[in-house]
Parts: C-alpha cells; sequence; structure tokens
C-alpha cells in the first residue's frame, strides 16, 4: 500500500512539474534564439530604428518612406538613422540604436559584411534585425529583398521578345563579385537566356558604379562583340551611360536597365533606354516592418529568412502608370520630373 | 610664479583661457545642448560610452596626422593605408589567426609608412603628391590583393579587441588612452618632440642646428603608419570585416579635421595632442547627437562645417589676443 502510495505521490510530482513547465511555456511563448523573442508586445510600446544607407538617393528615400508609413500604419515608433555611405557610421548607428533599446531594427547597410559584430550585438540585448534590402552578415532575423533571379530573367525575356532569332546575340554588363545579391541579376538573365536558347557573347564587369562607367563598359562590349543586339546593365545608372554610348554610336542596340531610377524613366521616356527592371524599395522597407511586427507583435519566429520582394518590367507602355503608382505610394515627385539623383545600386 | 601673473595682461589672460579650454567648452555644449534636446537618447551612459568608443577610431589615426601636420606636411593616404593593412591582416588572420593578422596590420601599415617617408625624403617628393600617389596605389593594391572581396574577421580575440570591455568600459577607449600617454611623452618629454616643433617652424634653421631632419620626418611617416594600424586592427573589429573598396574611405579628411579642429595650425611649427583627442570626440559628440535628433543629413554636414570654422575662429583670436600684448 506504501508503495502505490510513494508511486502515486511520484507521479503527482511528475505531472505537477510538467503542467508548471507547460503553464510557463505557455506564457513565456516559443522563444528561440535571442532577438527572436515570441514574448510578444502591444504595438503602442514598439519603436523601430531604422538605419539606412543614405538618404541621399531616390531609392533609399522610397525604402525610408515604406518604413515610416509601416511603423505608422502598425501604430509604432519610429527613429531614423542616416549611416551617410559610411560602414563604421552604420556599425555606430546599430549600436546607438541597441543603446536607445529600440524593439525591433531595420537596415539597409551600406557594407553588408561589415555588420556581423553589430548584428550579434543587437541580438544578445534581444532586439530583432531585419535587413531592407543589399545582403546581410551575422545572426539577421530576415533579409528583404527584391527577387533579383527574377528581375535578371524578366529583363531576357523582353530582349527575346524584341528579337525572335534565336541566333541573336547579347551582353551583360554586370555587377562586381562582392554584390552577392545584386549579382543574382546576372544569373538570372544569363539562365533565361540559355532556357530560351539565346547567347550572352560578352559579360563585363562595370569598375566604376556610374553612367560614366556604364558608358565605358558598354563601348567595351561591342569592342568584344559588334554583333549583338541587345545588352542588360544590371545597375540603373550604368544602363542609362551604356544607352547613351549606344546613341551617340547611332546604334540600334537596345539596353535594358534595372532598379527603376527616375532617370532611367526619363531615358525611357526619351527613348534612348528600352526598358529597365523596377525595384520596389517601398514595399522593401514596408514588408521589414511588417516582418518585425510578426516577430514582435505576433510572436512569429524568424531566423535568417530572406523573403523575396516581386520587381516588374517598365517599358514605354507602362512608363505613365507605373510612375504614378509610385508617386502615388512615395508622394516623390522625382518620377514626374526630371531627375536629379539616382541610387548607388 | 607671481612674476609671470604680473606679466600677463587680461588680453593675454583670455587668450591663454581660450587656448586650453575653448575646445573643451564647445565639447560640453554639444553635449549639454543634446542631453536637454533628447535626455533619453543620448544623456545616457552607454550612449557616452559608445561615442567615446567611435572616437578611437579617428582619434587614433589622428595622433600622427598631428605629428606630420606639426612638421608642416600632410599624408592623404592613411584611408587607404588603413583599408590595405587591414585587409592584408583579415586575409592573414583566416590563415593564421587573429594574433598574427593583428601583427600583419600593424607591420603592414608601419611598412607603408615607412614607405611614405623615404619617398618624401630620400626622393625629395613633396608629401602632398607623394602621399596622394599613395593614397591610389594603396587602395588599388587593396583591390588587387582581395579581387575586390570583402576579408571577413571571425577570430574571437581580433573580434574582442573592438567589442570587449574591461570593467564597463570597452577595450578600443583603454587603448587609446594608451596611445595618446605614449604619444604625449614622446612629443612632450622626449627631444623628438622638439624637433618635429622645430621642423615645422623652420626647417632649415633645424637642420642647421643639428637635427636629422630627415630621419625625423621618416619617423614620422612611420608614426603615423603605427597610428592607422592600430586603428585599422579596431576598425576591423568593430565591422567584423576589411572591404577593400569601403575601409577608410574618407578617413583622411575626418583625420585632418580633427587635427585642425583640435588647433594644430597648418603651416606647423605648433599644435596639440590633447585639442587632437578633444576635436575627435567633438565629430563623434556631433555627429551622434544630430543623428539622433533626426536633424536631416544634409544639415548635419552645414552644422560640422560650422563647429570647425568656429573652432579654428577660436584658435585664431588665442592667437590674436596673445599677439596683441607681444
Amino acid at each position: 500500500m506504501k508503495r502505490y502510495l510513494r508511486i502515486s505521490v511520484f507521479a503527482i510530482l511528475i505531472l505537477a512539474l510538467v503542467v508548471t513547465f507547460a503553464i510557463a511555456g505557455c506564457k513565456t511563448g516559443t522563444a528561440t534564439a535571442k532577438g527572436t523573442t515570441a514574448k510578444t508586445m502591444k504595438a503602442a510600446d514598439v519603436t523601430i530604428g531604422y538605419s539606412v544607407w543614405t538618404m541621399e538617393f531616390t531609392f533609399f528615400q522610397n525604402l525610408e518612406k515604406g518604413v515610416k508609413d509601416a511603423c505608422k500604419a502598425f501604430g509604432f515608433k519610429y527613429s531614423m538613422l542616416d549611416q551617410k555611405s559610411d560602414a563604421t557610421q552604420m556599425v555606430q548607428d546599430m549600436n546607438t540604436l541597441v543603446n536607445q533599446k529600440v524593439s525591433g531594427i531595420v537596415s539597409t547597410p551600406v557594407d553588408p559584411g561589415a555588420m556581423a559584430p553589430a548584428v550579434q550585438k543587437a541580438r544578445d540585448a534581444g532586439i530583432p534585425v531585419v535587413c531592407a534590402d543589399i545582403g546581410k552578415s551575422g545572426p539577421v532575423n530576415a533579409l528583404i529583398i527584391s527577387n533579383n533571379f527574377n528581375g535578371g530573367q524578366l529583363a531576357a525575356e523582353f530582349l527575346a521578345k524584341l528579337y525572335p532569332d534565336k541566333s541573336t546575340t547579347f551582353g551583360l554588363g554586370n555587377l562586381k563579385p562582392q554584390w552577392t545579391y545584386a549579382r543574382q541579376r546576372g544569373e538570372g538573365f544569363k539562365a533565361k537566356c540559355d532556357e530560351l536558347g539565346y547567347t550572352v557573347k560578352s559579360e563585363i564587369i562595370v569598375q566604376n558604379p556610374s553612367a560614366e562607367g556604364g558608358y565605358d563598359t558598354m563601348q567595351q562590349i561591342m569592342s568584344a562583340a559588334s554583333d549583338i543586339k541587345g545588352a542588360f546593365f544590371t545597375s540603373g545608372r550604368e544602363a542609362v551611360g551604356a544607352a547613351n554610348y549606344i546613341k551617340s554610336q547611332n546604334g540600334e542596340q537596345k539596353v535594358v536597365g534595372y532598379n527603376g531610377d527616375p532617370e532611367e524613366f526619363n531615358a525611357i521616356k526619351d527613348g534612348i533606354l528600352a526598358a529597365t527592371v523596377l525595384q520596389q524599395p517601398y514595399v522593401i522597407g514596408y514588408k521589414a516592418v511588417e516582418t518585425l511586427k510578426e516577430i514582435l507583435v505576433d510572436g512569429k519566429s524568424y531566423e535568417n529568412v530572406e523573403i523575396p520582394a516581386e520587381v516588374k518590367l517598365v517599358t514605354p507602355e507602362n512608363l505613365e502608370q507605373v510612375a504614378k503608382e509610385i508617386m502615388d505610394s512615395t508622394g516623390n515627385s522625382a518620377y514626374g520630373a526630371p531627375a536629379t539623383t539616382t541610387t548607388t545600386k | 610664479m607671481d612674476d609671470i601673473k604680473v606679466g600677463l595682461t587680461p588680453k593675454q589672460r583670455a587668450g591663454n583661457l581660450l587656448g586650453s579650454f575653448g575646445l573643451i567648452a564647445i565639447l560640453l555644449i554639444i553635449f549639454g545642448f543634446f542631453s536637454l534636446l533628447i535626455p533619453k537618447l543620448y544623456f545616457t551612459w552607454p550612449n557616452l560610452r559608445d561615442m567615446i568608443r567611435f572616437s578611437s577610431y579617428v582619434g587614433i589615426g589622428a595622433i600622427g596626422m598631428t605629428f606630420c601636420i606639426m612638421t608642416g606636411n600632410f599624408d592623404i593616404s592613411v584611408g587607404s593605408m588603413l583599408a590595405l593593412a587591414g585587409v592584408l591582416g583579415a586575409s592573414v588572420a583566416l590563415k593564421a589567426g587573429g594574433i598574427f593578422g593583428v601583427i600583419i596590420t600593424m607591420a603592414a601599415a608601419t611598412l607603408l609608412g615607412v614607405i611614405n617617408g623615404l619617398f618624401v625624403t630620400k626622393l625629395k617628393i613633396p608629401a602632398f603628391i607623394t602621399t596622394l600617389g599613395m593614397y591610389f596605389i594603396f587602395r588599388a593594391l587593396a583591390y588587387i590583393y582581395t579581387n575586390n572581396n570583402p576579408q571577413y574577421i571571425q577570430d574571437r580575440f581580433w573580434i574582442f579587441l573592438g567589442n570587449g570591455s574591461f570593467l564597463g568600459i570597452p577595450l578600443p577607449i583603454y587603448i587609446m588612452a594608451l596611445c595618446y600617454v605614449i604619444a604625449y611623452l614622446m612629443l612632450r618629454k622626449a627631444p623628438f618632440g622638439r624637433y618635429i616643433l622645430a621642423i615645422g617652424t623652420n626647417s632649415r634653421a633645424a637642420a642647421l642646428s643639428g637635427i636629422n631632419v630627415d630621419n625625423i620626418k621618416i619617423l614620422v611617416f612611420t608614426l603615423i603608419g603605427v597610428f592607422v594600424g592600430v586603428s585599422a586592427v579596431l576598425n576591423g573589429s568593430m565591422l567584423g570585416a576589411a572591404n577593400p573598396g569601403m575601409m577608410g574611405d574618407g578617413y583622411e579628411f575626418q583625420v585632418i579635421t580633427a587635427v585642425v579642429l583640435g588647433g594644430t595650425a597648418l603651416t606647423g611649427g605648433s599644435g596639440s595632442l590633447g585639442g587632437t583627442l578633444i576635436a575627435a570626440m567633438v565629430i563623434v559628440f556631433l555627429k551622434t547627437g544630430m543623428s539622433n535628433a533626426q536633424v536631416n543629413s544634409y544639415w548635419q554636414q552645414v552644422a560640422t562645417g560650422l563647429v570647425l570654422i568656429v573652432a579654428v575662429s577660436l584658435n585664431k583670436l588665442k592667437f590674436w589676443l596673445i599677439g596683441q600684448t607681444q
């Protein structure tokens, strides 16, 4: 009888322990790593800190608008710091946001490879970090980035439609190897060309990321493969520079860009650039905060997740409509007037 | 002592006061202003600690530049030097560990400083031209060596140097303090300090009085390399990477700004290490305050420029006040 009593008491104790842990588990949620806490917060208590590459360029202005609008929509407080295109400032900003005890950090890093220690510090402080575009390093929760591979495919499909003859060859002005994510644009372009039976005859890396750099690179591509019918440049300014080279030579080749900068829009309007693949920085910024909301408010867990943002092809046919959509969402008048600024990508 | 007091006119006293405390007053005004404006964000120990920590990036590199400008020379290759030394050290660290990486970074920067010094003294190429050339060469070598790929620093020792702390104070602050103590002793307690001031005042007269001007100049450029090496180690640690294109980008301007803001005369012959240190802090305190206060980045540049002009004007005013009675 005593034996049964001992077994019963032991079983009750075990059960009590299990119930206690279960209740505790329910209370604290299913937290995994630091900074991915499932302990939820009220929206009114959430402050989002945003560290932006620079506010000098339209692309990042629109991205910041997306972050700000999302914070407003979700009822979060918002604080922004400008890295001013300086990697050391980027790390300092991240530390500042950790010191400010913000609830979550969105970062558009000027040098994604150099953010790992700062991200680790934020995560150690229990602050989730989401990167909005460019890239990531360290234990970030998520990276919201354009579907660059798909963007490259769209450019190839566009050129393929213009030139149904499969013997047509194309050129590619690509980014430097360090831009891991942005380089996927070129990979997508090559893969789609291959799939459709076209050849990328000349691929040259743009050494000087500017319109001048694009102009020079197009010249080199034409020297290497004068019979190409079109070229894809994986960044905006460079594409406009490349298209201007073709124009200066009275060439027939069609150039497709990538980014959707205001001057690309103007170049399409003027018939210099054939098309561009539009990134949606506003959507990227908005999605970054949405992801933080899911982590902080809804208790969802994210760990090193990549979330693609859709891209779309802009041609002379849909140019006006797309420009209107951008202006409606961002209020950025650069798309309705001659461009004065551009992005660095 | 009394005789000296009697000899000072009110203008001279005001001039001396301005020289001693002008920049400190600017620093306190900036700190006080932002502490009142955004107390919860700015007037906190973690923020203060990090502002001083990040001052070390410019503050340490500015030590060598202070010596250099005191001799009436410039070195505008420091940013590229930092990048080249950083990528060399980081690549070694990947294979041989962080301690070797740190040693290589320091050694490489020192060697690059020696090369600059030899070009300036032995080939008689003006420092501005030499270091302008090296500005391009060092950066290009960093690109070539790495094939334009960032070198990641994951070694725990190296990462600890820039991010660790002792007794609640970050290690870079101790390292910066140590660098300034050593530099102060060299400048004020060793003949070296007198020599560089003499060279900056009148290089020819210094040579005639028996100072080996070339050797001192080589030593000055070498010291720039040594301190840039320390900065490269700390910067690499804080970033966790050495990027050949981005590391040290614009560093030369930040360093020269700190030295000039600190009261070192561009013409050489006078200067202050304390002024350089406080100036490095002024730049970071101001930038952090404005960023936290959500000041537009263009206005931040305007404000930084204004502070530079005000500080240099105060320095001029100091000399005018002292000079009036001389």
